[in-house]
C-alpha cells in the first residue's frame, strides 16, 4: 500500500491505499477498528479490484487532530473532510464504506447523517449499540491475553500467540516495566484514542439506534459467531432495524474476523459490491 | 519543617479467601458493615490525636469503591475533624476535581470546612487515581482538560466577586456565586498530589502551589521527582520554597529495630499484597504521551513489586525502627529530597489500633523534636505567607 498524507481542518492524517492498475476502480473506504490496523491480507486481496483507501484516524499511528476527537460526531465530521479531500463528493464517485468494530459504527453514525456519500456499508462485528441483555464485553484495562481470548476462534492465530506472549503487558504501569517503550506507545495511543470516542457512552451512541432509519444505502453485517466482545444479537439487531440489510454469520471466527477469515470476508465484500452499485 | 499525620483508613479484615484486586471491582459483599463502622471512629480518634501530639496538622484523601481507603468524601471526614480539633491544619489531599460536576461543589465544601474549623482547611487537588475513571465513568481522555477547567473555576470563584458566568468546555454554569466564601483570604493553602507527570509539577511551579510526591515508590524515584519540580519552578523564574514539597511515606517508631519490624511487617504486607493490587490501573488517554515515559520510569519501583523486607528498608518504602534509626533515616531522607513537609502514614495496612497509638506517641516524642531541630523553619506560618503571592492572584482584587 501507497502511504500519503492528507491534509485536514484538525490536522494532517496518515493515508494508505492500494487498486489495480489504470483508472476507474471503485473507491472503497476502510474505517479501522480499536486497534487502528492499516495493513490486511483482506485489504490486498479487495485491492485487486477496488481503489481501497485506508485513513488513518486522528489519535492512532501518525495522524494528527486527536485532540479535536469528543465523541463519533467529531470523527462523521473528520471523515466527511477526508471524503471531500479524496475527491468522493456527493456528484463524484461515492465509496463503499467497510469498517470494523469501531469503524463499522463510524459508518454508521456518517451514513445515518449522510446517506448520500456512501455507495453501501459492510459493518463487521460493529459497536455502536447498546443492548440490555447482550452488554458488549469489557475492553479496556484488559491485557493482551484477556482480549486474545475475546479477539480470536483460533487461539493458536499468530497474531493471539503474540498477544498471549506479552502475558505480562496489561494496563497496570506497575507492571509494564519490561516492556520497551516503544511497544507500549502505539497501544497506548490507539487506547487513548478509542476512550475519546467510547469511554462514555461505552462503545454506543444511545441515540444511533433511533437514527438507523436514515441509512438508505444497502447494508452487509458481517458477523463472528464466536465473537467473545460484542456478542452477535448486536449484528442481528442491525440486520433486522436497517432499512435494507442482510447478515451474515461467519464460523471459525471471533471479533477479528478479518484477520481470522481474511479470504471469506474479502469474497463476501465481492458479492455485496454491485448490489450496492446498484442500488445508487 | 512541617509534620503532618496522614491517614487512608484502610479496610482491615479482607477476606484470606479473596485474591482479586482491592479496587473498582473487589466485591462490595466483602465490607463488613458492623467493622467498618468500628473502623471510622477508631481511624477519626487516630486523626484527632495528633493535635495534642504536637502534629502541624492531618491529611486525609479520596478514594472511591476500593479497600484500600474508605474515604470516598474525604470532605465529610474533613468536617467532623473540624469540629473535633482546634488548632492544627486539616488537608484535604486532596478532592478529584474531574468527579465533581459543577465542580463549584468543591469550592462550596471546601469553603465551609474552612468557615468550621476556623481557617484550618488545606485545600488539596487532584486529577484521582486511575481506578476512580473505571468507578465513575468519566472519560480518563478528558482527565487533565477537566482537573485544569475545574481549578481555574474553583480559585476564580474563591478570588472574584460573584456572580459571574462560567463558560468551558466541559463546564458551563449561568451563575457562579458560592456561599460560603473560605475564612482564608484569598483561598486555603493549595496542595496538589502528583506521581511524576511533568504537566502536573509545571502546573504547580506555574501557580506556587504545593507539590505533594505520591507514594510508594523508591526513594531514589522521589529524588529524581523533587528535582524535576524544583527545575520547573527554576523555569518560573524562581527558587522553589521547601514547603512547596511534600513527601507522603509510612513510618512505624517501636522501642527497638527488631521490635518494630516483628510487630509492623505483617500489617505491612498485608498493605502490598492485599490493598494496592489494582491501585496502578491506567485506563487510556489518562496520562500524556509526553509524561508516559516518565511515569513508566518509576513503574519498576513501585512497592507492589517489592517482595523483600530488606528492599523495603533500604528502598525507604516504609521508614521502621527505633525512635533513633528513624531519626537518623528520615534526616538523611529529607536531606536528599529537600522537602519541608513530611506527610507520615503512622496507621498503614491492618496495623491495630494499639500499635498505631504508640507509633504516633514515640514519634511525637522521640522523632519530631530531633527533626524539628535538624531542620528549623516557621511551622505556624502558611505557605501563602511564605512566598511570593501567585501573579493571578495579585492582580485580583480584594472582595469586599
Amino acid at each position: 500500500m501507497e502511504e500519503s498524507r492528507l491534509d485536514t481542518p484538525i490536522g494532517a492524517v496518515q493515508l494508505f491505499r492500494a487498486g489495480p492498475a489504470g483508472e476507474g476502480a471503485p473507491p472503497l473506504v476502510y474505517v479501522h477498528s480499536a486497534g487502528g490496523e492499516t495493513h490486511l491480507e483482506v485489504l490486498d486481496e479487495l485491492s485487486k479490484d477496488f481503489d481501497v483507501i485506508v485513513p488513518v484516524l486522528p489519535g492512532w499511528g501518525e495522524s494528527e487532530g486527536g485532540d479535536a476527537i469528543d465523541g463519533p460526531e467529531d470523527v462523521v465530521f473528520h471523515l466527511l473532510d477526508v471524503l471531500d479531500a479524496l475527491g468522493l463528493g456527493a456528484d463524484a464517485p461515492r465509496p463503499l464504506v467497510v469498517g470494523t468494530s469501531l469503524g463499522g459504527w463510524m459508518a454508521l453514525e456518517l451514513a445515518t447523517r449522510y446517506p448520500d456519500r456512501v455507495a453501501g456499508l459492510v459493518l463487521v462485528n460493529p459497536v455502536g449499540l447498546h443492548l440490555d441483555d447482550a452488554p458488549i464485553e469489557e475492553m479496556f484495562g484488559r491485557s493482551p491475553a484477556e482480549l486474545a481470548e475475546m479477539l480470536f476462534a483460533d487461539q493458536s492465530h499468530p497474531v493471539a500467540a503474540a498477544m498471549h506472549a506479552m502475558e505480562e503487558f496489561t494496563g497496570d504501569v506497575g507492571k509494564q516495566v519490561e516492556i520497551p517503550i516503544e511497544l507500549v506507545l502505539p497501544m497506548w495511543k490507539a487506547m487513548a484514542a478509542t476512550a475519546r470516542i467510547g469511554w462514555d457512552p461505552y462503545l454506543h451512541n444511545p441515540k444511533l439506534r433511533g437514527r438507523l432509519h436514515r441509512v438508505t444505502v444497502p447494508v452487509l453485517v458481517v458477523a463472528g459467531a464466536q465473537d467473545g466482545l460484542v456478542p452477535t444479537a448486536h449484528a442481528e439487531t442491525y440486520a433486522a432495524e436497517l432499512p435494507d440489510a442482510r447478515l451474515e454469520i461467519v464460523g471459525g471466527a471471533a471479533h477479528w474476523l478479518p484477520l481470522e477469515r481474511p479470504q471469506e470476508l474479502a469474497a463476501l465484500v465481492r458479492v455485496f459490491a454491485p448490489v450496492a452499485a446498484a442500488t445508487r | 519543617m512541617r509534620f503532618f499525620s496522614f491517614h487512608l483508613m484502610p479496610y482491615i479484615g479482607l477476606d484470606p479467601a479473596y485474591d482479586g484486586p482491592a479496587w473498582v471491582t473487589c466485591p462490595n459483599t466483602l465490607y463488613d458493615p458492623a467493622v467498618g463502622s468500628a473502623l471510622y471512629n477508631r481511624y477519626l480518634d487516630e486523626l484527632v490525636s495528633a493535635e495534642d501530639l504536637g502534629f502541624d496538622g492531618v491529611c486525609v484523601n479520596e478514594h472511591h469503591q476500593n479497600a484500600y481507603g474508605l474515604m470516598p468524601s474525604p470532605n465529610l471526614i474533613a468536617s467532623a475533624l473540624a469540629r473535633e480539633t482546634t488548632s492544627m491544619k486539616i488537608a484535604v489531599v486532596g478532592n478529584a476535581l474531574p468527579l465533581y460536576d459543577p465542580p463549584t461543589r468543591v469550592a462550596e465544601e471546601f469553603a465551609l470546612i474552612d468557615n468550621i474549623s476556623g481557617g484550618r482547611l488545606i485545600a488539596g487537588m487532584v486529577v484521582g487515581g486511575g481506578p476512580e475513571y473505571y468507578s465513575f465513568s468519566v472519560n480518563p481522555a478528558h482527565a487533565r482538560e477537566r482537573f485544569q477547567e475545574a481549578h481555574d473555576l474553583i480559585v476564580k470563584a474563591w478570588t472574584t466577586p460573584g456572580p459571574f458566568e462560567w463558560v468551558s468546555k466541559h463546564f458551563r454554569i449561568r451563575y457562579v456565586n458560592p456561599w460560603p466564601r473560605p475564612v482564608q483570604q484569598p483561598h486555603p493553602e493549595i496542595w496538589i498530589p502528583g506521581a511524576g507527570s511533568l504537566e502536573t509539577m509545571e502546573f504547580v511551579a506555574r501557580h506556587r502551589y504545593a507539590y505533594m510526591g505520591i507514594p510508594y515508590f523508591h526513594l531514589s524515584v522521589f529524588e529524581r521527582t523533587f528535582k524535576m519540580f524544583r527545575d520547573a519552578c527554576e523555569a518560573e523564574g524562581y527558587e522553589a520554597d521547601p514547603l512547596q514539597s511534600g513527601w507522603l511515606v509510612p513510618i512505624y517508631v517501636a522501642e527497638t529495630d527488631e521490635q518494630a519490624r516483628r510487630e509492623y511487617e505483617e500489617h505491612l504486607w498485608y498493605f502490598v499484597k492485599r490493598l494496592l493490587p489494582g491501585i496502578t490501573i491506567q485506563p487510556p488517554g489518562y496520562t500524556s504521551v509526553r509524561s508516559l515515559a516518565n511515569v513508566l520510569k518509576g513503574a519498576g519501583t513501585f512497592m507492589l513489586n517489592v517482595d523483600d523486607w530488606d528492599e523495603i528498608v533500604d528502598g525507604r518504602y516504609a521508614i521502621v525502627g527505633s525512635p533513633e534509626t528513624v531519626t537518623e533515616q528520615l534526616i538523611d531522607s529529607i536531606g536528599r529530597l529537600g522537602v519541608g513537609n513530611v506527610l507520615g502514614l503512622f496507621q498503614l495496612g491492618s496495623l491495630p489500633a494499639d500499635l498505631t497509638a504508640r507509633n504516633l506517641e514515640l514519634f511525637a516524642a522521640e522523632v519530631m523534636p530531633r527533626l524539628r531541630a535538624e531542620f528549623p523553619s516557621p511551622s505556624s506560618r502558611s505557605l501563602r505567607d511564605g512566598i511570593p503571592a501567585p501573579r493571578a492572584l495579585a492582580r485580583q482584587p480584594a472582595n469586599p
